[in-house]
């Protein structure tokens, strides 16, 4: 279980998180809403250590996050695909894949090129595993960086606005993998503007108003008149992602 | 005294002379190298108070001149600390530290130019930091680096004719012994210069012969 207390970020003077608590249990897809600037992406880097709390505690499966022993023991738990896919440039995708696995998890080259062969065949890319990131299209680069996630065999996957930086045919081929992923229960924590896709395959969705989390709703909820369409704020933020 | 012609002994002369050069050359390279290399390392961590240091010192190698370094080392140095030194010692530590500072200069922008984000990724997937810095930062820095580094060591190769005036025997010192055998200047520095001419040439042939095989080899784009 993720779980977020009071965490509070400050960069400066700005206060960018406060008090923001949060659950995540096993087998639950969250889904983090919230306009640009909203801190969606900070608390990500929260929970994966990125950045150090300025308040609060979190703890994934009872790590602290804060400790030495207790980020690596949760970042072992969790995996993170990022915007920009932060792919090792001078890496082939298999070696992309496989390095944590090898070094970190310490498991034998051939098993981790095998598990790793086998991620890029169900993401689609069977065929490009001996290619350079810069060979790859951006789509093709983040399932890549789905693929690395995965390698690690991760409790929870944190995924930071992943289709952000992909046109909308890319997109569908990342969000499928992630409907596959979410079917097969993985645990995932969601930053995202997809908000169609959010509906589809979230557990909960959670929505940040400049730094405070506002509402923490069932999925069918936050979409109900009488749930989070009944907060002024959710329902001006739906209209106007819904126009867009 | 009667001044001299050339001899085909002078020939065994000038080989010597480059040997001499080229024995400092290598020398002072590789440990410059090593030094560089461990400075940007050091800088790179940020370990507390080692920063403004380095910084301060190859800021001074690099910005003054280095016969004047020569001078302090060869000088100054056993003036100083009441020791004794040799002119290839005083020449070696002068020439390796010149070396040090712009090849840390180098090796800093090899791992600046790194994207943040990969060493984030990295981070993130529990690579500790030496093992970042095996896998993800140093194979990019050194592709980033032999360009730049080969630039460095051609001009370093033409220093070393310094060390000829603190009493080394090297390619220079030998220009000179002949030059005042013969007093036939212009076939003697013409000659010195032609050699060390083509030891950088050379030089710079082979280091890009490495650039190229690295570029051919490195398909990422990288360099």
């Amino acid at each position: 279980m993720i779980v977020a207390e009071n965490v509070e970020k400050r960069f400066g003077d700005a206060l960018v998180l406060k008090h923001v608590n949060l659950r995540v249990e096993p087998g639950e897809v969250v889904t983090i809403l919230g306009a640009s600037g909203s801190g969606k992406s900070t608390l990500i880097r929260c929970i994966n250590g990125l950045e150090a709390l300025s308040g609060g505690k979190i703890t994934v499966d009872g790590h602290d996050v804060s400790t030495k022993a207790g980020l690596v023991a949760a970042r072992r738990a969790s995996a993170t695909v990022f915007q920009l896919f932060n792919l090792y440039p001078h890496m082939t995708a298999l070696r992309n894949i496989t390095l944590a696995p090898i070094e970190v998890l310490k498991l034998p080259k051939a098993e981790a090129e095998a598990r790793a062969r086998a991620l890029l065949e169900k993401v689609g890319l069977g065929a490009h595993a001996d290619a350079y990131p810069q060979q790859l299209s951006g789509g093709q680069r983040q399932r890549v960086g789905i693929c690395r996630a995965l390698a690690m065999q991760p409790r929870y996957l944190l995924l930071d606005e992943v289709t952000s930086a992909l046109d909308p045919e890319m997109t569908g081929d990342v969000l499928r993998i992630l409907a596959e992923l979410a079917a097969d229960g993985t645990t995932m924590v969601f930053v995202t503007h997809e908000i169609e896709f959010a509906r589809h395959i979230s557990s909960r969705i959670v929505f940040l108003e400049q730094g405070e989390l506002i509402v923490d709703l069932p999925t069918a909820q936050f979409f109900a008149e009488d749930g989070g369409l009944a907060v002024p704020r959710i329902r001006q933020f739906l209209s106007k992602m819904k126009k867009d | 005294m009667r001044y001299a012609d050339f001899t085909p002994y002078d020939i065994v002369l000038l080989l010597q002379g480059l040997g001499v050069t080229l024995a400092l050359f290598i020398g002072t390279t590789l440990i410059g190298l090593a030094i560089g290399l461990l400075l940007a390392v050091v800088h790179h961590y940020r370990i507390p108070g080692c920063r403004p240091v380095i910084v301060l010192v190859t800021e001074a190698l690099k910005n003054s001149p280095v016969l004047v370094q020569l001078f302090l080392v060869f000088f100054g140095i056993p003036a100083f600390l009441h020791i004794r030194m040799t002119p290839v010692e005083a020449a070696t530590l002068t020439i390796s530290l010149n070396t040090a500072a712009f090849a840390f200069v180098v090796f800093r922008s090899g791992i600046e130019s790194i994207d943040r984000d990969q060493i984030e990724a990295a981070k993130v997937f529990g690579l500790d930091r030496s093992q970042i810095l095996r896998f993800v930062i140093a194979p990019q820095a050194a592709a980033f680096s032999v360009g730049p580094l080969v630039g460095i060591l051609v001009n370093q190769l033409q220093v070393t004719s310094l060390i000829s005036v603190i009493g080394v025997f090297d390619l220079t010192k030998i220009g000179n012994i002949l030059n005042l055998r013969t007093l036939q200047p212009f076939i003697v520095w013409a000659v010195i210069g032609l050699i060390y001419y083509l030891a950088a040439k050379t030089l710079a042939l082979a280091g890009s012969r490495v650039e190229a095989a690295l570029r051919k080899s490195v398909k990422w784009g990288g360099i």
